[in-house]
């Protein structure tokens, strides 16, 4: 893009001026590719933004930072020196402290008592430490009086707490983990103040989000991940938010090119006028929509506007406060997972490893998962194990899931391998309708492709597919409609063959006016 | 101690000797050991806890290593783990025999069924039983060894009531079973002999063996008793007793041991409220068995170890009853005479 | 998983690890308190007589039900600290039934066994049920349900049981002769005979691994046991999984105290043997839940258990060394299978990695 920043940023010619520099990241996780390849590098006294959508890796990138893991590959420069972070106590040596999303603080001791604990050695725990909370306090702008009981502070007070103990502990650069998903409007004003105050002093800060407002107000500079990789660094002054989602979401030309139109006028599952109530509040409202044999809808969203919601729906997980779901004209609202899925609903979870597979079980296991009451899995009750591997072996074979065996677990192989026996299962029950959540998600490339061929082939044996997608490049490759979630609400729709990515990332955000 | 309840003792007999003759004891401090003995093994199976239980096993070792010091009788003895059976009980008792024991012992009434079935497998063995009389344990070749609880509870019974200002005493059972109603029974009519117009207030722990083991249970029910104006509690609750001793002394009130001296043996902070303890002396039993057998007179059936044979005694330790020891020696007296008979339940 | 000579080496490896550690650390603590090693080994391994043999394998009857019924509720990672009082409180129930003899013989025993199914299924479906509607630790319950049923035992032995003159244990009236079990003569020169019922502990074996192995109920428990994210995804009704598994257990444990009770006991009084569903969770983690696997364990406890006295008399060391012998087995082989489980899953991650770089060359990384 136009906006890339040279790196390392030009205005940091000297090599010491970076605090954290992050070269050639590599790291594995059994069936995932968590990071390929992560380069970038932040300016001391900065405020630096990491930015990408859920499961893009930043989070694995942070934990490498402060020692929490460690790297298959590449190196972290700290200071311009080469370091091996084995433990968050070596992080703090080289004065990178971490803020993590969740707090850990006691709420029954005083600030003092949770700065203090674990980091006695550095000025006791008494009057010496007290008068340290308060001097850092008021070099940096955080209000904090070491003797308030935690339990009496509100959530952004405790967010300073935080802040206070890891500067305490010496720490020059900080890293946030989504520090604004716990606050309001207002704190999360004061908190930026704070950040500002920060780097005033010479604190370096890392900050992650996928709240791109947030970021462009506050980040000098913002680092887009998307996939494990680093896709681009850049100057918030020459990007908007709109420009950063398509970063974060993938613009390129769609790959994934639709074939003919195979959409007929059958109306398989249809969702009518569906609300979902959420914890205080709504998270589906009158959410309508159609999937016709041979269709694929896709679901476009920024995460957490109401997709896993929708999904969890129709997979009768939950159970809509109002609304019809009808499978080929039967009312199956209230119907539990179970049915469902025998009545012919094929699921991709979005999380293969929580939802859609038994980890530590053989891939013939897996097999029958989800399926347990059918064949091959069972007959009238007792399993049929000779059969489900027989058909797992038919799996592996026509669904190229490369394994040594299938009496190997299923953790054992690559993401993208487990997902095509998770959709080589679905398939061979002859599902009506496929739900697929994110189903490239965590997979490499060469994989990718071919579960793209997979749902394509899917559609033109008459499927209707339901696709939820982060990735605007596969919603528009593989959709014959695209319709944009907000806040719960279906708010726009779109043909993906005139749809460009700018189009529907404003869509996402709410910013564009262009939903119909 | 719970061992109260559950203790088994054994004993072993002169080899082949099997002259059933009862009730031979002699309360004196034994004496000469003739040195005939040798051919005597005897074996004692403790319930859990064994040897240095600091109360019944251990009083049941004393008599075992009296025994063989004073008479030169061989020993062994084991004891047992937690969660047993009565078959795990009953093969100890077979590995003793296996062990070439000639007397068996066995320490606790839990020890009935399996005395009763091991004895009848070796009916050349002599067995004893500490604490039980009953049906299950009997034999030609088993001593049972009971003690007449009532009537050393009957001396601090007494000693409660000359001992009370608000004419007003406790008695904390473990478990509400007819060894502990013994207890109960006879502080009450010692209690009454003093003083027939004094206040009795009685308490049972629990149900089952828990009774024995809950100081908690123990210092509530003797804090409620305290609080209605008892000054003297007597428990007879085994481990629970540590929570009575706690609330004696809470309350500055006093408090009765039981089957050792506890003033020696309980928690150091609270030996000071514990006026007296009734004390059930194992060991005399258990010497006294080992010596009959010794002597040629095998012991049989049940055998009762009373004040006169020194089978029950109450202490004089710290000497917060020393002003009334000739009062309390009165009435020995007199029980031992016969001229009172102390009632059992 | 099948046929591989790696993975039956990997199998044996675990408890082999474990043995061997706690062998070194038991001899390091002997030498540590001056006890004679060597003896003490030797009195361990010799050949016990035939008459504790026969105790030996009639103690593991009891306990291998026992972990069965904990094991049932660790297939769905359900801690059920309560078959104690499930058990305890199901014999009682099946005593005082059985002490009836509403029925001749053999249906006596059957419907006792019922009972005591029943009651130790319901007692452990309270701890389920709340769990279920209530989201409360059936850990935390079921160890109040254990005190509560002491209680309940304590005052029905008080109010139903009978007392024999002089004797200070209570008991539920003795069942008729014609349900006394006389034992099976396995081992000879036994004076003593295995509980016929042991054959129960057999068949609750064989039911547990068909049900749990190959029924589709069976691999409803273990998807959830493994993943309960995943179960629900597969349509499992977790809740209802949670309530049926403790019911299972209850039920299962339950029937701990029946060879005992028809093979000796004959009435439920103060001897009764407690405990023992504490011990049924040694042995379960000792076994693996496996069926076969906690057959082996209980035999390894209850010989270990026997061998005290044998221990107190020929090597003249206390009797707390053999709980010293259990813990350090115990703790060894939680060890050594996570260490285990471990390398085995790297091993094969690394050779998927191997077989299919040489066997594809585009591989499936990017």
């Amino acid at each position: 893009m136009s906006t890339t920043v040279t790196d390392p940023p030009s205005a940091a010619g000297n090599a010491t001026d970076l605090a954290v520099e992050v070269e050639g990241i590599t790291k594995r996780f059994p069936g995932v590719i968590a990071n390929q390849d992560v380069t970038f590098a932040v300016a001391r006294g900065t405020v630096h933004a990491i930015v990408g959508e859920n499961g893009a890796g930043k989070s694995t990138l942070m934990k490498m930072l402060y020692g929490v893991q460690r790297p298959d590959e590449g190196t972290i420069r700290i200071n311009g020196e080469s370091v091996s972070l084995h433990s968050p106590a070596d992080a703090i040596k080289h004065g990178v402290g971490m803020v993590f999303q969740h707090f850990m603080l006691a709420d029954n001791l005083t600030v003092t008592e949770n700065v203090v604990l674990g980091a006695e050695k550095l000025h006791g725990i008494g009057a010496g430490a007290r008068a340290e909370i308060t001097r850092i306090s008021d070099e940096y702008g955080l209000g904090i009086d070491p003797r308030d009981l935690v339990a009496d502070l509100g959530v952004g007070a405790r967010q300073r707490v935080e802040i206070l103990k890891v500067l305490y502990r010496g720490a020059r650069t900080i890293i946030l983990d989504e520090p604004t998903a716990v606050l309001v409007p207002q704190e999360v004003d004061e908190l930026f103040g704070n950040l500002r105050e920060l780097k005033r002093e010479g604190i370096t800060v890392l900050f992650i989000s996928h709240k791109l407002d947030e970021v462009l107000s506050v980040a000098d500079r913002v680092t887009v991940i998307r996939r494990g990789m680093t896709i681009d660094t850049v100057l918030p002054q020459d990007v908007t938010s709109r420009q950063l989602a398509e970063l974060m979401v993938g613009s390129e030309l769609p790959t994934p090119q639709t074939e003919e139109s195979t959409v007929t006028d059958r109306v398989v599952l249809s969702i009518a006028d569906v609300t979902l109530a959420g914890a205080g509040r709504t998270v589906l409202e009158d959410v309508t929509l159609d999937l016709h044999a041979g269709e694929v809808v896709g679901i476009a969203g920024v995460e957490g506007n109401g997709q896993a919601e929708l999904v969890e729906v129709v997979m009768g997980m939950r159970e809509p406060a109002r609304g019809r779901i009808e499978l080929e004209g039967t009312d199956i609202s209230d119907w539990d997972v179970r049915r469902i899925r025998e009545a012919g609903v094929g699921y991709i979870p979005e999380d293969r490893h929580r939802q859609g597979l038994l980890l530590d079980s053989p891939l013939w296991e897996n097999r029958m998962l989800g399926h347990q009451t059918q064949e091959p899995a069972s007959k009238n009750g007792i399993l049929t194990n000779a059969a489900a591997r027989t058909d797992t072996e038919r799996i592996v074979r026509e669904y190229d899931v490369r394994t040594p065996s299938i009496h190997v677990t299923v953790g054992s192989l690559s993401g993208g391998n487990q997902q095509k026996l998770i959709i080589g299962r679905e398939m061979s029950h002859a599902p009506k309708v496929l739900v697929a959540s994110h189903p490239t998600r965590g997979v490499d490339v060469g994989a990718q492709a071919a579960i793209w061929d997979l749902i394509r082939e899917a559609r033109r044996e008459g499927l209707a597919v339901l696709l939820i997608s982060a990735d605007l490049e596969e919603l528009i490759g593989l959709s014959d409609t695209i319709k944009v979630i907000l806040r719960g609400r279906i708010t726009g729709e779109f043909d993906p063959d005139v749809v460009t990515s700018q189009e529907l990332g404003s869509a996402m955000t709410g910013a564009g006016k262009d939903a119909s | 101690m719970r061992h109260t309840v559950k203790a088994a003792s054994i004993m072993s007999v002169a080899a082949l000797a099997l002259t059933a003759c009862g009730g031979s004891d002699s309360g004196d401090d034994a004496t000469s050991g003739e040195g005939g003995g040798s051919d005597i093994k005897a074996c004692l199976a403790y319930d859990v806890g064994g040897r240095g239980d600091q109360s019944f096993n251990d009083s049941a070792a004393k008599g075992l290593d009296q025994a063989k010091d004073e008479l030169g009788v061989q020993i062994e003895e084991v004891e047992a783990s937690q969660g047993e059976n009565d078959a795990a009980r009953e093969d100890r008792l077979n590995q003793l025999v296996d062990a070439d024991c000639t007397n068996i012992v066995g320490v606790g009434f839990i020890y009935a069924k399996a005395i009763g079935a091991a004895s009848k497998d070796n009916p050349d063995i002599s067995f004893a039983i500490v604490d039980d009389a009953s049906a299950d344990s009997a034999g030609d070749n088993v001593a049972q060894l009971v003690f007449a609880e009532n009537e050393g509870s009957f001396l601090v019974g007494a000693a409660a009531a000359l001992k009370s200002k608000s004419g007003k005493v406790g008695f904390i059972g473990g478990m509400d079973v007819p060894l502990i109603n013994k207890f109960d029974a006879g502080f009450k009519a010692g209690a009454k002999a003093v003083d027939p117009k004094i206040e009795i207030q009685t308490k049972y722990l629990a149900e089952d063996g828990s009774g024995f083991a809950d100081p908690a249970k123990g210092k509530t029910a003797a804090e409620g008793m305290y609080d209605k104006g008892a000054d003297v509690i007597y428990h007879a609750a085994g481990g629970s007793g540590a929570g009575v001793f706690e609330a004696a002394k809470a309350n500055k009130k006093m408090a009765i041991g039981v089957d050792s001296d506890q003033a020696k043996t309980a928690e150091k902070d609270v030996q000071d409220v514990i006026i007296t303890s009734m004390v059930k002396n194992v060991n005399v039993a258990v010497f006294d068995y080992i010596k009959a057998s010794v002597d040629g007179e095998q012991m049989s059936g049940p055998q009762e170890f009373d004040l006169k044979d020194g089978g029950v005694s109450y202490t004089t330790t710290g000497g917060k009853i020393d002003d009334i020891t000739d009062q309390l020696d009165d009435y020995k007296q007199q029980i031992i005479d016969g001229k009172i008979t102390v009632p059992a339940k | 998983m099948k046929f591989s000579p790696r993975r039956l080496v990997l199998t044996l490896a675990a408890p082999v690890l474990a043995v061997v550690v706690a062998f070194v650390i038991t001899s390091l603590v002997l030498l540590a308190v001056g006890d004679p090693v060597a003896k003490v080994w030797s009195t361990l391994l010799s050949e016990p007589r035939p008459r504790t043999l026969v105790n030996i394998v009639n103690s593991a009857i009891t306990y291998y039900i026992a972990a069965v019924a904990v094991a049932i509720g660790f297939k769905m990672k359900l801690f059920n600290i309560g078959v104690d009082g499930q058990y305890r409180i199901a014999a009682f129930a099946a005593a005082l039934v059985a002490g009836q003899g509403w029925l001749p013989g053999g249906l006596n025993i059957v419907l006792a066994m019922l009972v005591a199914m029943l009651v130790g299924g319901f007692w452990a479906g309270i701890a389920g049920w709340l769990k279920v509607t209530r989201g409360v630790s059936e850990v935390i319950s079921t160890i109040m349900l254990n005190t509560i049923s002491a209680g309940l035992v304590g005052w029905g032995l008080r109010t139903w049981g009978t007392r024999a003159e002089g004797s200070n244990t209570r008991n539920t009236t003795e069942i008729p002769e014609s349900s006394q079990l006389e034992g099976l003569a396995l081992v000879a020169d036994a004076p003593n005979r295995v509980y016929t019922l042991v054959v129960l502990a057999v068949l609750v074996g064989i039911v547990y691994w068909f049900i749990i192995n190959r029924t589709r109920f069976g691999f409803d428990v273990r998807a959830t046991g493994e993943s309960e994210s995943a179960a629900v995804a597969s349509g499992v009704k977790v809740p209802r999984m949670v309530l049926i598994a403790m019911i299972a257990s209850g039920a299962v444990a339950g029937l701990i105290s029946m060879p005992a009770f028809f093979g000796a006991d004959h009435s439920y009084g103060l001897n009764f043997q407690e405990g023992v569903g504490f011990i049924g969770i040694g042995i379960a983690l000792l076994g693996r839940n496996h069926p076969v696997g906690i057959a082996f364990a209980a035999v390894l406890w209850s010989w270990l258990e026997k061998a005290s006295d044998g221990l107190q008399l020929q090597a003249g060391v206390s009797p707390a060394l053999v709980y010293i012998i259990q813990g350090v087995i115990l703790l060894a082989v939680v060890i050594a299978y996570e260490v285990v489980a471990r390398f085995e899953r790297r091993m094969e991650q690394k050779q998927v990695t191997r077989q299919l770089d040489t066997a594809t060359p585009e591989g499936a990384s990017a």
